[in-house]
């Protein structure tokens, strides 16, 4: 099989096998091989690039042929056995002599003529690509990389089987002529004089007359030839009618042998060209020759993993009266309801820290909270995540207050003053408050307004 | 520092935590591994994002954590300077002074790579109101005297975006907005062109990188189409056989066959989707779309979809009675009146109407000839025209969707159904060659050389579907 065969099938596997990749790999990959034939100055082929991932992957090509190819390989042996068995037994048949009357011409120009028939309809299917007898190869799988290439093998397997027959009859012919004396005739039912057969032989001997004036019939021969069954009776020169024989071995080298070998050829070219054409219509090959010509641009960088967050332990505590509220850059400032939902004193004292106040005022503010000796309440924006300022601002406040000082960290769903609803926001300051680890911190939300 | 660092763009993406930096660098980077929502207070490391080609590295990008201590730093710096012209090297002396201090790892991590020779790309989230409280960290980032550009990243639904613009002016050499999730792809191009104008001599190489992320988005492109057109190859000519004995009815062999079919057909759809995300590197994408495992909603073969996707059995049955009443151009006469237009129909109208009655008969199982004692039951393919308009639909919109997506997205992303035929938009002789494509890949008579032709007829079909796309935007 040619190589060109067991090129598609490698191709096609190593194809099926970059399915399952990813694209990033399979361009790095193979834009790094097309940069190294460059640098090497060797040429982008598709057997060099199988060849380098062969490498690559430790396999060696052991001249093993590839077990898809067997088939059509055991059918082309088959198909060559039964050609050169039926070349003998048709020869055979054909001139199969007893002595009663002579081998007849006309049939054998007739089976010759239907031999080239059939050679030429078979190349002229396979051309066109037109396989009625094709459901006999079996179903057609759409994954078959050799699925377009059928007739093509087809024509091959049926060529060498014809080839063959070839062969083998011209030999059966050339034992025969040595070991008989065959006698040829001619003899038709239609009105045909001896010069209207002779003009057909003539022509038909047209390719070698030069080559073998001898294998031409001479007029006299063609007139001597001609029998009649009814006759019966033996012609005058029984030994002239061998003389046909070297008419008949050219009849059947020109007309069988040798546009089988042609056709032969053909085929195998045929098959050759069909492979190289499925290589280049084959899913995969566009997107090879992309990746080999196609800078590999990577933007992804490392890949950030992510830890799961740990599981906050803190939970809601209700909210302790408290007259002190500190709005942790400026939170639920300017909302009055929200006052009244954090505490029930009059007139709650309000402060502000962080934020844009200066780390000064963030101190007095520490101060001014903890002369109360009260519990505080430090109400911050839920939807902002806790910085390590609030956590200093916590520490520094501890540093400053009385040690049973309870400190209620408020973080609100909105400026208005929402309780903070969402698990996963909710979640950060959870963890926040165990990561502080202060037994006298609550995490907690605003009492429900009272409706009117 | 060699020179080649030292003229290598790079750009530390920082700002306040949770204002969309890491958004940012996703969408930019096309990665989306980056957390989004990353917690503060956990101990955070920068990221570095380069974007090379063929392992040249064209710029960098540097995802930082956001600041924790701004006031405390910038009170740090203050206490350490003499005069402005010193700044830079105090910055850089904080950095050195606090490396090893828990507290302040955020900020150097963040700072370092500025006084590495960064760019500064400082996110503020423009859907809440400024305010005073990040003037500290702005004046940190000034105080390191790097080309800056501050970005306003649209977070919420709120506008304060003019305000922000105002005050940033003041801080930052260029201001741009910029949506991390929905912008365009262009706008990505816009952003980074304007990354290049920081320094002279970045620009150069952002131009070169803006080139080939082009041809990048261009070539994911046309690859999907490739992708697509292997799969309509494979589903819609693909067949699932089985032996019978000689004795043996089809009848048992049926819904087996069909099941296994469908399975089939599925699956394959499945690993379009997954080798179309692949391919615009969005790996953890969570996906919302008809289960073609559920027959009752929205699945592949449901009337629901057949409606929706498809050309609808109505359309059909009078198509195939005006074939038979009406002949020549009043075919079109009959058709054109329906949603579709019916070009999709006209190029090979009564082989629609035809292939719709065989749709029905596509129960029946065709047996080959008794061979060894056995015959070959083969179901499939499905010779209904609305199959290959129904999985091309997906198909495309899964793809459209897929390309114009952020990599900072996080939600599901939802591969809606069209209630209205983007076969409209196609011309009318683009229509009729697609449908004949699709008819000879429904009849197995596709050769395997005329797939480039069907790529660019998929092209056609992504152009008309994505016109289709932005009207219906438009129009919402």
């Amino acid at each position: 099989m040619p190589k060109a065969l067991t090129l598609l099938l490698d191709f096609d596997d190593q194809y099926r096998r970059d399915v399952q990749q990813s694209h990033a790999f399979l361009h790095r990959r193979d834009r790094r091989f097309a940069q190294q034939q460059e640098a090497h100055q060797q040429p982008l082929t598709v057997p060099d690039w199988l060849a380098a991932l062969h490498a690559l992957n430790g396999q060696r090509r052991n001249g093993k042929r590839d077990p898809r190819l067997r088939p059509w390989r055991q059918a082309r042996w088959v198909f060559a056995a039964l050609g050169a068995l039926l070349g003998a037994g048709f020869m055979v048949g054909l001139l199969w002599y007893d002595g009663s009357r002579q081998i007849n011409l006309t049939l054998l120009i007739a089976l010759v003529g239907l031999q080239l028939l059939l050679a030429l309809l078979t190349s002229l299917q396979a051309w066109l690509g037109w396989q009625p007898w094709g459901s006999l190869l079996g179903p057609r799988q759409s994954d078959d990389p050799l699925a377009s290439l059928r007739p093509g093998l087809c024509a091959r397997i049926a060529h060498t089987g014809g080839v063959m027959f070839a062969v083998s009859g011209l030999m059966t012919l050339l034992l025969l002529v040595v070991a008989q004396d065959l006698a040829f005739g001619w003899s038709t039912t239609l009105q045909a004089s001896a010069d209207s057969y002779h003009r057909l032989v003539m022509a038909l001997a047209l390719p070698w007359q030069e080559l073998w004036p001898a294998a031409v019939p001479s007029p006299e021969l063609v007139s001597a030839s001609q029998f009649y069954r009814l006759e019966g009776a033996s012609p005058a020169n029984p030994a002239m009618l061998g003389a046909w024989w070297p008419f008949v071995l050219m009849l059947w080298l020109v007309y069988v042998l040798l546009p089988r070998l042609v056709l032969l050829m053909l085929a195998a070219l045929q098959v050759r060209w069909q492979a190289a054409r499925a290589l280049r219509a084959h899913p995969g090959w566009q997107g090879l020759f992309y990746r080999f010509e196609t800078p590999w641009v990577e933007t992804r960088g490392e890949e950030d993993s992510q830890p799961a967050p740990v599981v906050a332990k803190t939970v809601l505590s209700p909210l302790p009266d408290s007259a002190t509220l500190i709005h942790w850059a400026g939170a639920g400032q300017d909302s009055a309801p929200l006052a009244a939902s954090l505490s029930r004193a009059p007139a709650p004292l309000h402060l502000r820290a962080g934020g844009n106040s200066s780390l000064e005022d963030d101190q007095q503010v520490i101060r001014q909270a903890g002369e109360r000796r009260d519990a505080v309440i430090l109400v911050t924006r839920g939807w902002e995540p806790p910085t390590g300022e609030l956590s200093d601002f916590i520490v520094d406040a501890r540093d400053l207050w009385p040690a049973a000082t309870l400190l209620a960290l408020v973080p609100l769903a909105d400026e208005a003053g929402s309780a903070l609803r969402d698990e996963g926001l909710l979640a950060q300051w959870q963890r926040f408050v165990d990561r502080q680890g202060d037994s006298q911190l609550l995490l907690c939300a605003p009492r429900e307004q009272e409706t009117a | 520092m060699n020179e080649t660092t030292v003229s290598l763009p790079r750009f530390a993406v920082v700002g306040h935590p949770n204002k969309g930096k890491s958004s940012v660098v996703a969408t930019l980077a096309q990665n989306d591994s980056i957390a989004i929502a990353m917690e503060p207070g956990t101990t955070r490391d920068s990221h570095r994002y380069p974007m090379t080609v063929d392992d040249v590295t064209l710029y960098e990008l540097i995802d930082t954590p956001g600041f924790q201590r701004p006031r405390k730093v910038l009170a740090w710096l203050q206490g350490h300077s003499l005069s402005a012209s010193d700044r830079p090297d105090t910055v850089a002396a904080f950095v050195t002074q606090h490396a090893d201090d828990p507290r302040y790892h955020d900020e150097c991590e963040l700072l370092r790579p500025i006084v590495g020779g960064a760019g500064i790309i400082y996110v503020v989230d423009g859907s809440v109101p400024y305010n005073r409280e990040h003037e500290a960290e702005m004046n940190i980032l000034r105080w390191t005297g790097r080309p800056s550009l501050a970005l306003i990243n649209q977070i919420g639904s709120d506008d304060h975006s003019a305000d922000w613009d105002a005050a940033l002016g003041q801080y930052f050499q260029i201001v741009r907005r910029f949506d991390a999730v929905r912008a365009p792809f262009e706008k990505h191009l816009d952003l980074l062109r304007s990354f290049g104008q920081l320094a002279p001599d970045w620009r150069e190489p952002l131009d070169a990188a803006l080139e080939y992320l082009q041809a990048l988005k261009f070539g994911r492109d046309s690859q999907a189409l490739e992708h697509v057109a292997d799969a309509l190859i494979d589903m819609l000519g693909h067949q699932e056989s089985a032996r019978l004995g000689e004795h043996e009815s089809a009848g048992p062999m049926l819904p087996r066959l069909r099941q296994r079919w469908q399975n089939w057909q599925r699956e394959r759809e499945q690993r379009l989707r997954r080798s179309v995300e692949d391919l615009y590197q969005h790996r953890r994408l969570q996906r919302q779309e008809s289960d073609l495992l559920t027959p009752d909603d929205g699945d592949l073969f449901s009337e629901r979809t057949r409606q929706l996707w498809g050309i609808s059995k109505t359309q059909l049955a009078a198509a195939g009675f005006g074939a038979g009443a009406v002949g020549g151009a009043g075919l079109d006469a009959v058709t054109l009146g329906h949603s579709l237009g019916t070009g999709a129909l006209i190029g090979g109208l009564l082989g629609a109407a035809g292939s719709y009655y065989y749709s029905d008969k596509l129960t029946r199982l065709k047996l080959g000839p008794l061979s060894g004692g056995f015959r070959e039951a083969v179901y499939g393919p499905l010779k209904d025209p609305q199959f290959a308009y129904v999985v091309l639909g997906r198909a495309l919109v899964h793809s459209y969707e897929v390309s114009q997506r952020n990599h900072a997205g996080r939600d599901v992303l939802v591969v809606n159904e069209a209630g209205d035929h983007w076969l409209e938009k196609m011309d009318r002789k683009d229509r009729q060659r697609l449908h004949k494509t699709l008819q000879s890949l429904a009849n197995r008579k596709f050769e395997p050389g005329k797939r480039q032709r069907l790529i660019e007829q998929l092209e056609q079909a992504q152009l008309a579907f994505a016109e289709w796309q932005m009207e219906q935007f438009e129009g919402s």
